[in-house]
């Protein structure tokens, strides 16, 4: 028995197969490239021929496009990122206390007690600091988004770059660019501007103990990781699957639900041809944006508004 | 005379007493409609970038009615409790509306100091001349007006639900559905039960505060700590939400104080802006039902 889950975020998507003893059989890390779908259908077409449908006893999706993904794949539970991360990594490790996750858009802290979630806090409604400002910076330079963490480990002398805010740090970076700075020491300086802003925003006024789980796709720049053991003065570990921590957590959510059967459609929809558009309901003065996505012309499904005139339709 | 009330702000709050003195002077009321898109639009292009979004949001209301009154109320809100003061937005909101909407017809501008009756009055003389040269009349549909406010029941305090959260913000936030992304009815789809300032009574918010090493400077600041204070000491919750807008300064510090002060009570701010994606709010929304649920149970799954 195989249990399946789905992280859809803003930059990746991530799906694992576990089995169950919750070890990782297989695994995608995809580009979600603002098109969630097909990104879900991509990583099927890889995992169909590893794993059978009918081997699937359970799905449980997260992430910003859990709800998306949920209603394609056929999801037996739908978890916000929150949870996910703390279940997966509990399930390596009962004696976690801090986890820090930072992925594409979102940063968050979750502290844990006896296995519980006791408190926890994402950034506001800025991004700065998070992984596609990584990406930014890694494709403004030209250096591999992959390569960036090795550059900062290079460096001797971190040069300081504005953290506050993403449009700050960048025409800073930029300035110090001009001035003639070495690369690898503004990469350095950039991973501790990231690691200060986190530390003053996001974990502001949380008791940060150890052990320190890091994950989320920000998790593989070693700078990063790094910076936080030096601002921390301790220890931070990096899980083995770091990026697919809240698929692995949504994955153990279902396994932990023990339904007899599943709603999963199968690995099949892979090759289903699904198209989406949108519109602006004029049902009332809201004027909700909503999205249709449509199989062979056939509308199955609408997301985005807020009274459920359309999505309380189509059955889900 | 046809006046328009914009649905922003402190309309929430004060809505009874400004409708019945208006109306007992003979005007014909034009509302706004609830806050949506349009407005939110409408608000976001003519307001000044650095405004909050409750002031955006005020803009875009007055916009969409202008056109349809000859005068529309604009309260410059000053005090409404002696020694204490509000946001120093309401004070130059006529200014703001003015300066940023064209087009505009009369607007209310008079200041209002609403901790005493006397005080207070010379707001509706200032006002109720627009529609009359009897004092009497005025001072009879001012006097009418405080009543309907006074017996005005304010407040959420939801009863029947298995856990219960406190949900603090300005009520600009906390009533506007749009805004606020509908925070109430998807708290309640939780089996969260909401309890908001306005039911703990004033007096007892008085009292409250008196543990703080100096009074609070803003009204509101006094409401939220007094009313979370109280509730907290009487279990009357199991945890709690501040709604905020982003850049709001007086929320910067009472969400401070609240936290530090009731460490231990599960705590979840929520920042709202021109946001109309709601996938990052529910998520937090979600998270922290998960946080009080599981807490209370027990287990983590």
């Amino acid at each position: 028995m195989y249990y399946l889950g789905i992280d859809v975020g803003s930059v990746s998507t991530d799906i694992v197969v576990i089995d169950e003893n919750f070890n990782v059989v297989e695994s995608v890390y995809l580009r979600t490239k603002g098109r969630p779908i097909k990104a879900v259908q991509e990583g099927f077409k890889i995992i169909k021929d590893k794993v059978k449908s009918a081997d699937i006893a359970g799905v449980g999706t997260t992430g910003s496009g859990r709800h998306i993904a949920a209603f394609l794949v056929g999801a037996d539970v739908v978890k916000n990122e929150i949870t996910s991360h703390a279940v997966a990594a509990l399930s390596l490790d009962k004696d976690v206390r801090t986890i820090i996750e930072i992925g594409g858009q979102d940063s968050k802290i979750i502290t844990l007690e006896n296995g519980m979630i006791t408190d926890f806090a994402m950034n506001t409604v800025c991004a700065a600091g998070t992984g596609s400002f990584l990406d930014r910076q890694a494709e403004r330079l030209e250096i591999p988004i992959e390569e960036f963490g090795d550059y900062a480990l290079k460096s001797k002398n971190p040069v300081r770059i504005a953290g506050r805010c993403a449009v700050f740090a960048e025409s800073d970076m930029i300035h110090k660019q001009q001035l003639g700075f070495a690369v690898e020491d503004i990469i350095r300086g950039l991973c501790e501007a990231l690691v200060r802003n986190y530390l003053n925003n996001v974990a502001k006024g949380k008791d940060i103990k150890s052990k320190i789980f890091f994950q989320g796709g920000v998790a593989a720049n070693k700078g990063m990781k790094r910076a936080f053991e030096e601002a921390l003065g301790c220890e931070v570990f990096v899980p083995k699957h770091y990026n697919m921590m809240g698929a692995i957590g949504a994955a153990i959510l279902s396994a932990e639900k023990r339904s007899k059967w599943t709603n999963f459609k199968g690995f099949e929809i892979a090759d289903v041809n699904y198209e989406t558009a949108s519109f602006e309901c004029n049902g009332c003065s809201n004027l909700c944006e909503v999205a249709v996505i449509k199989c062979e012309d056939k509308v199955i499904g609408y997301f985005g508004d807020r009274c459920g005139r359309h999505s309380g339709k189509v059955a889900v | 005379m046809k006046v328009g009330i914009p649905k922003g702000l402190l309309y929430y709050k004060y809505k009874p007493f400004f409708t019945t003195f208006f109306e007992e002077l003979g005007a014909e009321i034009i509302e706004s409609p609830d806050t949506n898109k349009e407005i939110l639009d409408l608000g976001v292009k003519l307001c000044t970038d650095e405004a909050c979004l409750p002031i955006k949001v005020f803009h875009g209301h007055v916009e969409k009615i202008k056109d349809k009154c000859d005068l529309i109320l604009v309260p410059r809100i000053m005090q409404v409790e002696k020694r204490e003061f509000i946001c120093p937005k309401f004070c130059g909101i006529p200014e703001m509306i003015e300066n940023n909407i064209k087009d505009l017809p009369l607007i209310t501008k008079a200041p209002i100091y609403s901790y005493s009756a006397d005080k207070f009055i010379n707001w509706a003389y200032e006002t109720g001349k627009l529609f009359t040269k009897s004092y009497v009349k005025i001072q009879k549909a001012f006097e009418d007006a405080l009543k309907e406010q006074n017996n005005f029941k304010e407040g959420i305090d939801h009863e029947g639900f298995q856990y219960k959260i406190a949900l603090i913000g300005h009520t600009y936030n906390i009533y506007d559905k749009f805004i606020n992304m509908n925070l109430i009815k998807k708290l309640n789809g939780f089996g969260i039960g909401v309890i908001t300032h306005e039911v703990v009574d004033d007096s007892i918010k008085h009292m409250e505060i008196k543990k703080l090493f100096k009074r609070p400077f803003w009204t509101f600041a006094r409401e939220y700590y007094g009313f979370a204070s109280y509730a907290v000491k009487n279990k009357l919750i199991d945890g709690i939400i501040y709604l905020s807008s982003f850049a709001c300064g007086i929320d910067s510090v009472i969400v401070e104080l609240l936290k530090l002060e009731f460490e231990d009570v599960p705590f979840l701010l929520l920042k709202i802006d021109e946001h109309t994606g709601e996938a990052g709010f529910d998520t937090r929304v979600e998270a922290f039902v998960d946080m009080l649920t599981r807490r209370k149970r027990g287990n983590l799954a």
